[in-house]
């Protein structure tokens, strides 16, 4: 445990949200897209994307130190795991001079949701706001233990 | 008298390490704020360095390296980390409750800062004595 160990949880958990955020962006800007696969000869609509996160154990240092049994070691931040889609059904609306109506004239929209992602958007932008202040914290105590002694 | 070891300057040091061990867990909460099952950390030292204080006033030899330390010797980890379980649940099992985190790391933050201060006032007294007053 290195004393920038705070500042590594940290900047890991900056990079998920800002992933998080990115992810909505790319959800919001696709909110109408009818072509965003191609499956077995046909345009599927794009599907909502998600973030799935999890704590970082996964490391040498994690792992070793509850295997020593030691009880100071706080974690390593976080980390996306991966990208999932969104499975819910993709919705239907009647436009039957839409080029990629069905013979019944439905169209297949996104199954995104804007009010959906505007929550999720709020969440990741306060998520960020309270590590950014995490970080000033820890860099402020870190500048802090280099006046000892300066008296 | 001892100038560096004594046993103040000794707690200060370890008061130290506890804070930023327990910047670190606040660290690690905050940065699972939105991970689905992930149980809150805490640092706890305050109980345990009142323990150190009682131990300083009892002394004990080691006659054999299996045996547990207890009093003359510090004691090695003097904060444990442990999982906050008995708190509220979130829908996803994520128990971080952001605003206690935050005033848990203002609070950590004073803490730092006056044992920092302190620190820095036992040092000044040394150099008033080394300097004979001047």
């Amino acid at each position: 445990m290195t004393i920038f160990h705070g500042f590594n949880t940290t900047a890991s958990a900056l990079t998920a949200q800002r992933l998080r955020m990115d992810v909505i962006s790319s959800n919001m800007a696709n909110v109408d897209t009818t072509r965003g696969r191609f499956v077995n000869g046909e345009w599927e609509p794009y599907r909502r994307k998600m973030v799935v996160v999890q704590p970082n154990e996964n490391r040498f240092s994690s792992h070793l130190s509850k295997a020593m049994g030691r009880t100071d070691h706080p974690g390593n931040g976080v980390k996306v795991s991966r990208i999932v889609g969104d499975q819910t059904p993709f919705k239907l609306v009647y436009q039957p001079d839409h080029p990629d109506a069905n013979d019944e004239g439905y169209v297949q929209l996104p199954n995104v949701d804007p009010l959906k992602e505007m929550v999720d958007m709020m969440s990741a932008t306060r998520s960020y706001e309270a590590n950014v202040t995490t970080l000033n914290a820890t860099k402020n105590m870190l500048m802090k233990a280099l006046e000892i002694g300066k008296g | 008298m001892k100038i560096f070891s004594n046993t103040s300057q000794q707690l200060l040091e370890q008061s130290l390490n506890a804070a930023s061990l327990r910047q670190k867990t606040i660290s690690q909460n905050i940065a699972n704020v939105d991970t689905p099952n992930y149980k809150a950390k805490k640092t706890v030292f305050k109980h345990q360095l009142n323990r150190a204080i009682d131990d300083q006033r009892l002394t004990a030899y080691r006659t054999d390296s299996r045996h547990i330390p207890f009093g003359g010797t510090q004691s090695i980890s003097p904060s444990v980390v442990v999982d906050r379980t008995k708190t509220m649940f979130n829908h996803n099992g994520n128990n971080v409750d952001i605003e206690h985190e935050m005033s848990e790391m203002a609070k950590n933050q004073i803490y730092y800062n006056a044992m920092i201060e302190r620190l820095n006032g036992r040092f000044n007294s040394l150099k008033t004595v080394i300097g004979g007053g001047k």
